[in-house]
């Protein structure tokens, strides 16, 4: 299956890019858990170890695999997550887990590349009408979308939601949708909002409204975003220094090693540390975009940019949440934040990035 | 990402560039607002955010260190610091205070009901009990309540309970001298208080004080007095039993070194157990020899006389009469005990007479009594380093009365402390210099390294020598047969001195109380050589026997024996001559010995030092059995420690459970013995 040829155009700026990332997010993990009598980092470890696992074999296998098994794929993926809502872990009011015994796992990490992959395999197969995608041709993909993301918004995790949605309106923007449609998308949205408000939890109001403004309420809803802004400031130019955070360590700042981590980075590496991660981002996701440009297929272009696009919107829904700029939902950095699932699904979402470069000349 | 138009999706297409880069600017200005907003908060918002964060994170506390110990002259612990555990609560984390009440309540001696509703309070901190002994047992599974933790305190402890507790005083509970040398060295056994910088987490514990192990702690000074423990634990007991015996109120015994100053002991009664001060009333906290005054009656007459020799208005050998115990003054009778005719000016002394001493006043004059008086030190503050001493009273002689240099002579219309009797009996003994008495000999810090030093200081001569030596020779009259102050005498020392039945002034009718005494002896032993000028005084005792000399006389003698002997001083006078023929090496005299014996068992060392006949040190040996020291407390450990005469080195804390060596082995001076606790 290794060919010499995908060696010779195997692409080291994208691994390198991810290498860089999961070791910074190694040691942002490590400096902002070390203190406490978890072992947190020894574990992000063995994630560390089975994501490289799987990266390894994302590269290898030909992707034209995928587009065989992509159907079979997403309904594993769907029965997945209905096992979380029947069987799955309830942890801090949400059930998001499958204890699978020596492992818990996050089904809904697994949709999303099982939902790229099958959107991909979707458009791929027909032809798109020169004007655009119209409700017709948007129906049946549409379905491909909201059957997991009710399940995943179900559990409940919005953060993650919200991503196979993006997920799937870049896919299709990208390929094009006809204009009357956008318009009358962007009516229904409009309406739409104020009945979604009031079907939302207190506490996930609160969120929103804790965004908007934080400081009235600086111990309850808004609490997270200022101890975050707290972090993030104090860093200043060039940070406090490696596992020289108080922020996190000293437990003002929930979930430093997860959601937060970002906070925590950029206190200790300041305003220095934070452009190089930008940087790594940028890289990675252009990388992303150019292989899609460059793929042979039109499979292959559709996973690279849905793969982009999921890692881009992490990364701004994480970032833009955590420096205060959009409501607190619950949406891990790639590759730095702590959670074996997602470093797994970032993991082969990169492998494919490079397996769809590699086979590019390869018919 | 925002759409962009093409006919065809076909890779390596010409649209699909343009669309590429559509997405890609589009991705462009999403990371340029991620990055003006890292500037944002990190560039022009840092300086606030690093406030807050610091603000946040930021604790000072302070930090006591520990409170230095005292010790007596000898280097044995009379007041230490101990870390003991303090019980709180955060009731907020108690789910079920009922349970926790019942549970805490049979383990720290509590009322159930009372630790319920503390822990149903809605504060965030609730004291339980502060200062407690517990075992590991207890300390566990006091842990193991959810909510209730406990934290380490330093306690002042007093080793030996009751033990010179007067003068010791005592702390409260935050480790601040309340009274006596706690309160008045308590700058100096406090130790500094610093403000240590540290960091505090989000639920307000505090973390990392790098920063207060690097700087030495100053801890609190050590006090090392001038009282000798067992000469203090002679002197209280001696003027315990003297009260139960007389049936007195109270009563004091203070014991000084001539020469010096120093104070030796000062005994106080009633007293209380400063371990446990709050369950006495606050009279018996009163160091009564230092803060009270009385009138000192008869034993004044000791310094009229020393005026009336030093100024030389009279003799020891001239006579004077004493009108047959009856004289009229102006519009008082005034009247001795017996009546005499023409006495000797030590005959006055010795039975003593007011009358005769009246007389002896008039010769004196009042300018020269009141110089001498103040000479002496009354109406005056001693400078002894205890708080709150009271300076007596003496009016100024041109507001006498016309009978107030007749009492004065015999001491009513003058008031003093115990403290000014016996510094002031000191001049006369050492050769007429007043001393100013100190209890504080030295202040050391944690390494060993003197501070404060206190030496001998001579406050004014008040008599010549040869004065001095002639008024001893007329108190030494006073203990021998026929005189007043007989039962004070001991077997083996000459003992000067004087007695004193103080009339107790009627403070409501005027006047004085019927039947109402203090009965005291101020006295100093060797009379040749004194080593301890002692003060007793017995508060209205209500037996048949009320006089100094019948009621203090007997204390003297008590505790100058043990305590001289306890000193190792050889006696002046062998009772029996043939005892100073049996030179032996380290022959005891029968009635050393007897003492102590008293001694030992009533806890003084095993070994001690005295001279043989031939004047040599000789050091006895007693073998002496070790007590059981297992399955105490620390306290009660101490308590047999203290009264075998052991010096216990203590390992780790709870109860005891392992000695060595062990029970029944016998030890002397200088073995180690350990004791283990758990």
């Amino acid at each position: 299956m290794i060919d010499r040829r995908l060696l010779t155009h195997f692409d080291w700026i994208t691994l390198m890019v991810t290498v860089a990332l999961a070791a910074s997010g190694f040691a942002t993990i490590y400096s902002a858990t070390f203190t406490g009598s978890n072992t947190i980092y020894m574990k992000e470890i063995y994630w560390l170890i089975i994501g490289t696992v799987f990266l390894i074999l994302a590269i290898s296998l030909n992707y034209s695999i995928l587009e065989r098994f992509a159907y079979p794929i997403y309904g594993a993926s769907l029965l997945l997550l209905i096992a979380v809502l029947l069987f799955g872990k309830a942890t801090g009011g949400a059930t998001r887990w499958l204890d699978l015994g020596f492992i818990s796992f996050q089904p809904s990490e697994l949709a999303k590349l099982a939902l790229i992959v099958a959107l991909a395999k979707h458009f791929s197969s027909r032809a798109i009408p020169p004007r655009g995608l119209g409700l017709k041709e948007l129906g049946p993909p549409f379905a491909l979308m909201l059957v997991p993301f009710a399940l995943i918004a179900k559990e409940p995790d919005l953060g993650t939601a919200l991503i196979t949605w993006m997920i799937f309106w870049s896919i299709v923007l990208t390929i094009k949708v006809r204009r009357r449609i956008i318009a009358g998308i962007l009516l229904l949205i409009c309406a739409f909002i104020p009945v979604a408000w009031m079907g939302l939890k207190g506490y996930q109001k609160a969120r929103i409204t804790g965004f908007l403004t934080p400081e009235t309420d600086p111990l309850g809803a808004g609490y997270h975003l200022i101890q975050s802004k707290i972090a993030i400031g104090s860093g200043g130019y060039f940070g406090k220094g490696f596992t020289m955070g108080t922020q996190g360590k000293l437990m003002f700042l929930p979930e430093q090693h997860t959601d937060f981590i970002f906070s925590v980075l950029s206190e200790e590496w300041g305003l220095a540390g934070s452009l190089i991660v930008l940087a790594l981002f940028l890289i990675l996701i252009l990388r992303g975009l150019n292989c899609a440009e460059n793929s042979k297929d039109k499979f292959g272009f559709l996973v690279a940019l849905g793969i982009s696009a999921m890692l881009f919107w992490h990364m701004i829904f994480n970032l833009g949440m955590v420096s205060g700029l959009l409501p607190v939902v619950g949406v891990p950095l790639p590759f730095i934040s702590y959670g074996g699932s997602f470093l797994i699904s970032s993991m082969i979402a990169v492998g494919l990035l490079i397996n769809i470069k590699i086979r590019r000349f390869i018919f | 990402m925002k759409r962009k138009g093409a006919k065809k999706v076909k890779p390596g297409a010409g649209y699909l560039k343009v669309r590429v880069a559509v997405i890609t600017a589009v991705l462009l200005c999403l990371f340029a607002a991620i990055l003006l907003r890292a500037f944002h908060l990190q560039v022009i918002g840092s300086d606030s955010y690093k406030k807050r964060a610091d603000d946040q994170h930021i604790a000072s506390i302070t930090v006591r260190s520990k409170r230095g110990e005292i010790y007596d002259r000898n280097s044995s612990e009379l007041a230490v610091s101990i870390d003991v555990d303090s019980v709180y609560a955060k009731p907020a984390a108690i789910r079920s205070p009922r349970a926790a009440a019942r549970k805490l309540s049979s383990m720290l001696g509590l009322d159930s009901r009372k630790v319920e509703k503390r822990l149903s309070s809605n504060k965030d901190f609730v004291w339980l009990k502060r200062q407690v002994d517990l075992t590991s047992e207890k300390r566990e599974s006091i842990l193991s309540i959810e909510g209730i933790n406990l934290v380490k305190e330093a306690r002042r402890y007093y080793p030996h309970d009751s033990l010179a507790s007067n003068l010791i005083g005592f702390t409260g509970v935050d480790s601040v001298g309340l009274e006596g040398l706690e309160l008045y060295y308590d700058d100096m056994l406090r130790g500094s208080v610093r403000k240590v910088e540290g960091q505090r987490d989000a639920k307000g514990r505090l973390l990392m004080y790098e920063d207060a192990d690097k700087t030495t702690s100053i801890e609190g000074l050590r006090v090392e007095l001038t009282i000798d423990k067992t000469i203090q634990y002679i002197a209280e007991k001696e003027l315990k039993s003297a009260i139960e015996s007389s049936g007195a109120k109270g009563g004091m015994a203070i014991v000084m070194d001539p020469y010096t100053g120093e104070m030796l002991a000062l005994a106080n009664m009633p007293t209380f157990d400063p371990n446990n001060y709050r369950k006495y009333t606050p009279a018996k906290w009163r160091n009564k020899g230092v803060t009270d005054v009385s009138e000192p009656g008869s034993v004044l007459k000791a310094f009229l006389m020393a005026a009336a020799i030093e100024e030389g208005v009279v003799g020891p050998n001239d006579i004077l009469y004493c009108e047959n115990g009856k004289y009229r003054v102006a519009n008082r009778t005034i009247h001795d005990s017996k009546k005499h005719g023409w006495l000797s000016v030590s005959q006055i002394l010795k039975y003593s007479s007011n009358i005769g001493s009246l007389k002896v006043g008039r010769e004196l004059g009042p300018e020269r009594l009141y110089r001498y008086l103040l000479a002496f030190g009354f109406a005056d503050k001693t400078g002894l380093d205890l708080p709150g001493e009271a300076s007596g009273r003496l009016s100024h002689y041109s507001d006498w009365s016309k009978v107030t240099l007749e009492t004065v002579s015999f001491g009513q219309g003058i008031s003093t402390t115990g403290v000014q009797l016996t510094t002031a009996l000191s001049a006369i003994a050492n050769g007429g210099f007043l001393m100013r008495p100190y209890i504080v000999r030295a202040v050391r810090d944690p390494r060993g390294e003197v501070v404060r030093e206190t030496n001998p200081a001579i406050v004014r001569k008040v008599v010549s020598a040869k004065t001095s030596e002639v008024v001893t020779r007329m108190l030494v009259g006073v203990t021998e047969d026929g005189g007043t102050g007989v039962l004070a005498a001991s077997g083996s020392f000459d003992v000067a001195g004087k007695t004193g039945t103080a009339q107790k002034p009627d403070l409501v009718k005027g006047g004085y109380q019927k039947d109402v005494y203090i009965a005291s002896f101020l006295g100093f032993v060797p009379a040749k050589n004194p080593k301890l000028v002692i003060y007793v005084a017995l508060d209205e005792p209500t037996g048949k026997h009320y006089h100094g000399g019948t009621v203090a006389g007997p204390v003297f003698s008590a505790i100058a024996g043990q305590s001289l002997s306890y000193m190792g001083i050889f006696p002046d006078n062998p009772i029996d001559g043939t005892v100073a023929k049996k030179s032996r090496p380290g022959f005891r005299l029968a009635s050393a010995t007897s003492s102590d014996l008293k001694l030992l068992k009533d806890g003084s060392r095993a070994v001690r030092e005295h001279r043989d006949l031939n004047g040599k040190k000789q050091k006895d040996s007693f073998e002496m059995l070790l007590p059981d020291l297992k399955g105490k407390s620390m306290r009660a450990v101490l308590r047999a420690a203290n009264s075998a005469g052991v010096e216990v080195e203590f390992r780790g804390s709870g109860m005891s459970y392992n000695q060595k060596p062990a029970q029944g082995r016998s030890f002397s001076e200088g073995d180690n013995v350990v004791v283990w606790f758990r």
